[in-house]
């Protein structure tokens, strides 16, 4: 005997919004409770069984922010190297991503391979170097030696996905205007680049997501001076072994714009990574 | 005369059936300029960038290499040197090395499996719900925007300390017990290939659901036509319409896994003694905890040889395609 078609069709969304349902938690709970957690008293972070209803506090915020160990000076080192390395990065990538996308030159193919192999450059071989080089010249805990590192992966990445932006323009474009005898500099300012605003927001938005984010060359460069806040919340748990709350608050704030950014920014996100995916630009 | 031709090799931009513009008289010499005018105008808008990339990536490289040719301990500077091939040498028979490398075999094998997989399997279930998939692109959006050692940090704490973590609330409650998800060797991998796979699958669930929703429905029509199963159509139409995605899913999944260093950083540190130590750790210890910079460079080198590696091949594959 089969199922009435409606109690089957009924059945099936049902399962599928469980396992939707699921995955939501899976995805999203972390995130909540440590949301959750930030408000919470030390003593009830520690509570078994847990409280799920408690007397919420600023406490933690206030401790983060203007505490003994404020995070303050971190947030504006991640801020300051971050608009450093996008700016500098989409400064160099938008040009040559045009001349790999649109132009004949020679060996261009050995050029687009360079790109994408300095991409896959693992970390770690490369803030061996950076260490010794800067130790020796003093730029150890200086932003000019962090943005100059954070180059190495934002730019390859910035690259390749403006080039599969820079693809999708149609040629007729280009052509009519240097029929017009309009240069080529024009032509790529005034109509070229507009045509690419939205590819142009979409890569700003992962550079500086992967450069507010980066953690390995941040802590090995780094120092009292500049300190992205990516170091501050690792070294917030070696100091203060058990106040999660006051780390969950932390992370919070350190993640607050890279969350906006994502939810707000998150149609052009999941096209960017697709984009990336499917031309195969991308590292994260 | 194409430098290069459509369809080509890896993701080298294909140029589209261009043909220069007929601008001026159509004589050898006017083209010939043309040429060379844009050729010229290519090298001023590449060779900042190129420049920039050689200065910053390639020549840290080639300092990277010769350093692993030295001693270089900057606990005990006096004892620098050449060493030649010392350090490798030393690699061969350092069973930290040999244990670090099988960690990163495991963590980056199982991780982009279990990435591609679920991810995968996720994007087909999530392909058939009607509404809501809003939503679900959200939640799936924060793991990746969070900063990996912030994620590291919150499973250390949040999710998997005894007693009072999220996974340990759960086993309790469920009378499985409490446990030492980080502390206890093995438990610290399998935690340390949870973290990864939980904020990186759903990169693979957004990409492949995103190619999914662009495959041809008419196709599904006609097999369903033939009275072919779900499993049938999966396999014969599904698969590979997404083969190229899932390939190139899969490569930049193997990159990221290769590279992993902070969540494992500020989950474990490598610990418990060297149990999750991959590779990237063992070279961040030698070289930052230890100090011992000329034997980092050399572990740092075999990174750099195996990811070179993976990439040529995987891209190769790709390429088949």
């Amino acid at each position: 005997m089969r199922m009435p078609a409606s109690a089957t069709a009924r059945l099936r969304s049902l399962v599928l919004w469980l396992v939707a349902g699921l995955l939501l938690a899976v995805w999203a709970f972390p995130v909540l409770w440590g949301l959750l957690t930030s408000f919470k008293t030390e003593r009830d972070v520690l509570a078994y069984p847990p409280v799920v209803v408690f007397t919420p506090t600023l406490d933690n915020y206030r401790e983060v922010l203007f505490g003994a160990s404020s995070i303050l000076p971190n947030l504006w080192s991640s801020m300051v190297v971050s608009t450093l390395a996008t700016i500098l990065t989409m400064l160099f990538a938008i040009p040559a991503a045009y001349a790999m996308a649109r132009l004949r030159y020679p060996a261009k193919r050995a050029s687009g391979f360079y790109v994408l192999a300095t991409q896959m450059l693992p970390p770690v071989g490369l803030i061996i170097p950076f260490y010794l080089v800067l130790q020796k010249i003093g730029g150890l805990d200086s932003y000019s030696g962090l943005t100059t590192i954070y180059l190495t992966f934002s730019l390859p990445f910035a690259i390749w996905l403006m080039v599969s932006y820079f693809e999708d323009i149609p040629f007729e474009m280009e052509e009519a205007a240097l029929l017009d005898r309009a240069g080529r500099f024009r032509t790529l300012w005034y109509v070229i680049l507009p045509q690419v605003r939205g590819g142009i927001a979409v890569t700003t938005v992962f550079v500086f997501l992967n450069a507010w984010n980066e953690f390995l060359f941040a802590v090995v460069l780094g120092g009292n001076n500049v300190r992205p806040v990516t170091v501050a919340m690792f070294n917030f748990i070696s100091l203060e072994q058990t106040q999660w709350a006051r780390l969950a608050a932390g992370a919070m704030l350190a993640m607050s714009p890279v969350i906006i950014i994502g939810l707000a920014a998150q149609r052009h996100i999941v096209k960017g990574l697709t984009v990336g995916a499917v031309k195969g630009g991308g590292r994260r | 005369m194409r430098a290069m031709q459509t369809g080509s090799a890896v993701d080298v931009p294909a140029v589209q059936g261009h043909e220069p513009a007929p601008v001026g008289p159509q004589s050898v010499r006017g083209v010939r300029t043309l040429v060379s005018e844009e050729r010229r105008f290519a090298a001023l808008l590449l060779l900042p960038a190129l420049i920039v990339l050689l200065l910053a990536t390639t020549a840290p490289l080639v300092y990277l290499a010769w350093n692993s040719l030295h001693h270089l301990d900057l606990a005990m500077p006096m004892f620098s040197g050449f060493a030649g091939l010392d350090n490798y040498v030393k690699m061969s028979s350092d069973p930290r090395f040999w244990n670090s490398l099988w960690l990163t075999f495991i963590y980056t094998s199982v991780t982009v499996v279990l990435q591609v997989t679920v991810g995968l399997a996720l994007a087909l279930l999530v392909l058939r719900i009607p509404r809501g998939q809003g939503v679900l692109r959200v939640a799936a959006i924060l793991p990746i925007v969070l900063a990996p050692v912030v994620v590291g940090l919150f499973w250390r704490t949040l999710v998997l300390a005894p007693d009072v973590g999220l996974v340990d609330l759960v086993t309790r409650s469920l009378g499985l017990g409490s446990y030492n998800w980080l502390g206890d060797p093995q438990l610290a991998l399998i935690s340390v290939i949870a973290i990864h796979t939980w904020q990186w699958t759903p990169f693979a669930f957004l990409v492949l659901l995103a190619t999914l929703a662009t495959l041809p429905p008419d196709v599904y029509e006609a097999a369903r036509l033939d009275r072919a199963g779900a499993g049938q159509r999966f396999r014969y139409i599904t698969l590979p319409l997404i083969r190229p995605a899932v390939i190139v899913v899969m490569i930049m999944r193997m990159v990221t896994a290769l590279s992993a260093f902070a969540a494992i950083f500020a989950a474990t540190g490598g610990g418990p003694g060297s149990s999750t130590e991959i590779l990237n750790l063992y070279a961040y210890r030698t070289s930052f905890s230890e100090f011992n910079i000329g034997y980092g460079a050399s572990l740092a080198m075999v990174l750099m040889a195996i990811t070179l590696v993976i990439s040529y091949f995987m891209f190769r594959l790709r390429r088949a395609e």
